[in-house]
């Protein structure tokens, strides 16, 4: 039989933390550059210009793929002569317009979906059947109810923006925890109050991501309305200087015009809504 | 010796009823005023999607202003849902519940709830706004005075130096202080906690416990707690409500030890009589499992 050993208690002295001296290894020049996101980004695109660039001057063919340097030519001409920040300007319009009317219909829509049963039927079924419905099929449609201006574009933009943008909303009030309603409940909050300051906020990421959806779904929809049908209210937008400038063969400033489009998308994304989500999901602790 | 046991917990239990009640009565003379808090005669069904469920049968207690009134049990007992009733957020099927004397119908600012998970906190605020929160929306409290009582407990639970961070930069001890906090700013009627410290950790725990008695000693707020940990119970409790699973129903409403000797030999001897009481049921099962 094995006995078991004898062993004394040990106590030890632990050293103050003031005994100890700050550790820390500074990372080297190379690693500190690596980990700026936006230096990391940028070194993509300058990659994806170049690549760009030399492939237009290897195909030597303006009229399929003018140089990135072309395109930032007549990207800077159009916007220095302001032909461009016009176009853009109008199509930002016409955007905001359809885009917050959109949110706004989808907010009350939401709101009656979670209020009631029949409402959340209601909002199902619709998005069931309008989501897959591209907002461009509506247009001829909205050409006959809106006529030729800023009415039918709108309207295909709320079409556009809506759907997506309530799927979102009705997800995140959904998946608000039991525990955060009991709390509101608790300090007498019902109705509009409830969905104000307790629903809306705990299902903020959720309706974050549904506006960038609606945001990029409106982009998209705006440009291809205008290609089909170009003008609106007297003066066209940038779909409206792309379908112009491809008709007279200016394939460089198709190109500027694409280019602008992505920029706004770019400048939309990473300031606005990245301003957003700093002030609110990050700094919440909700996002990570 | 199994059928002896049996014998045994069945006279005790049929003998429970009447000096209970005498007891009560008791009490109730002793005190003069009517209680804060009378449940009586409680039953709690709800639905799931096969079964309707009873979680509690026929529950009464009463608590008293001031009380640190702990309900105990073993899960299944319905203690967390006999809770959320008197908070107005479930319907007794049988039985009522009132605060002072008016029946509860939904829930209230009278009764703040602490409950175990740590989303109670509103991530989108500040500790001190998340204090501030209940006593603006209620109207309580508008702007210098909310200020000043919402600062004034989160002193209270020393949380002082964080009161302008997020809480999800806080651990989940701070968390639960910061909600206590925000119940006792409210001032409310009776506190009700469930399982409040069940998610932190054992040395966590033990130092919220001590931080909560001590709170009580300085404000002697009156609280409702739910736990299924007998020496969190012996120590946090005045009063004990002992319950038995599947369904609820009241096994015993006792004292416990005085304030501050949790660790004494009486606190012992009460831990195993209620270890005892809990354990009951299991002898009593035994055999009818094997009769049928």
């Amino acid at each position: 039989m094995l006995q078991p050993v004898e062993r004394p208690n040990i106590y030890c002295e632990t050293l103050g933390p003031d005994q100890f001296g700050i550790i820390e290894k500074p990372l080297t020049l190379v690693e500190q550059i690596y980990n700026q996101v936006w230096l990391r980004k940028i070194a993509i695109l300058v990659f994806l210009a170049l690549g760009w660039e030399i492939y237009g001057r290897w195909l030597d063919n303006p009229l399929l793929v003018p140089p990135f340097s072309d395109a930032v030519r007549a990207l800077y001409t159009d916007v220095a002569n302001g032909i461009i920040p016009q176009r853009a300007l109008s199509s930002i319009q016409v955007l905001l317009v359809g885009f917050a009317s959109g949110t706004l219909l989808a907010g009350l829509l939401t709101v009656f979906a979670i209020s009631s049963r029949i409402g959340t039927d209601f909002l199902d079924t619709m998005t069931a059947m309008f989501n897959p419905l591209p907002a461009i099929a509506l247009l001829p449609l909205a050409l006959i109810w809106f006529g030729l201006g800023a009415g039918s574009l709108i309207f295909v933009l709320i079409h556009s923006v809506m759907w997506a943008v309530s799927l979102n909303m009705l997800a995140g009030f959904r998946g608000v925890s039991m525990t955060t309603r009991m709390v509101g409940r608790n300090y007498n909050l019902t109705g509009l109050r409830f969905v104000w300051k307790i629903l809306i906020p705990a299902a903020f990421p959720n309706i974050l991501a549904g506006l960038k959806i609606g945001w990029a779904f409106a982009w998209r929809t705006l440009i291809a309305a205008e290609l089909v049908f170009g003008v609106s209210s007297g003066h066209g937008g940038l779909g409206w200087y792309i379908f112009e400038s491809k008709n007279q063969l200016n394939i460089a400033e198709v190109f500027a015009g694409l280019l602008t489009i992505i920029l706004i998308g770019l400048a939309v994304e990473n300031i606005i809504f990245r301003f957003i989500e700093k002030r609110t999901v990050q700094r919440w602790g909700m996002q990570t | 010796m199994a059928s002896s046991a049996t014998l045994a917990t069945n006279s005790t239990r049929a003998g429970a009823a009447s000096p209970e009640t005498a007891l009560r009565g008791r009490a109730a003379d002793s005190d003069a005023g009517r209680p804060l808090l009378d449940v009586r005669g409680v039953t709690i069904q709800y639905k799931t999607q096969a079964h309707l469920i009873t979680a509690t049968y026929r529950v009464s207690f009463n608590v008293l202003q001031g009380d640190r009134f702990v309900v105990l049990g073993p899960s299944g007992c319905g203690k967390s849902t006999l809770l959320k009733a008197v908070g107005g957020y479930l319907a007794p099927t049988e039985g009522e519940i009132k605060l002072k004397g008016e029946l509860i119908t939904k829930p209230g600012p009278d009764r703040i709830m602490v409950f175990q998970e740590f989303d109670q906190l509103l991530p989108w605020k500040t500790v001190f706004e998340n204090v501030m929160f209940p006593l603006k929306t209620t109207g309580r409290l508008h702007g210098k005075a909310a200020q000043e009582r919402a600062m004034h407990y989160i002193e209270k639970v020393k949380l002082i130096e964080f009161a302008h961070s997020y809480p999800h930069t806080l651990s989940g001890g701070m968390k639960q202080r910061v909600a206590i906090a925000r119940g006792m700013a409210m001032e409310p009627d009776i506190l009700l906690m469930d399982e409040p410290f069940a998610a932190l950790d054992a040395l966590t725990r033990t130092r919220m416990q001590d931080e909560l008695l001590s709170l009580w000693d300085e404000i002697r707020f009156t609280v409702l707690f739910v736990t299924h940990s007998i020496p969190e119970a012996i120590k946090l409790g005045s009063r004990i409500l002992l319950l038995s699973p599947h369904p609820g129903q009241v096994k015993a409403e006792i004292n416990s030890v005085p304030r501050g000797q949790e660790h004494s030999d009486e606190a012992a001897a009460l831990g195993r009589e209620i270890h005892k009481m809990l354990f009951a049921d299991q002898i009593e099962e035994a055999p009818h499992a094997s009769a049928g």
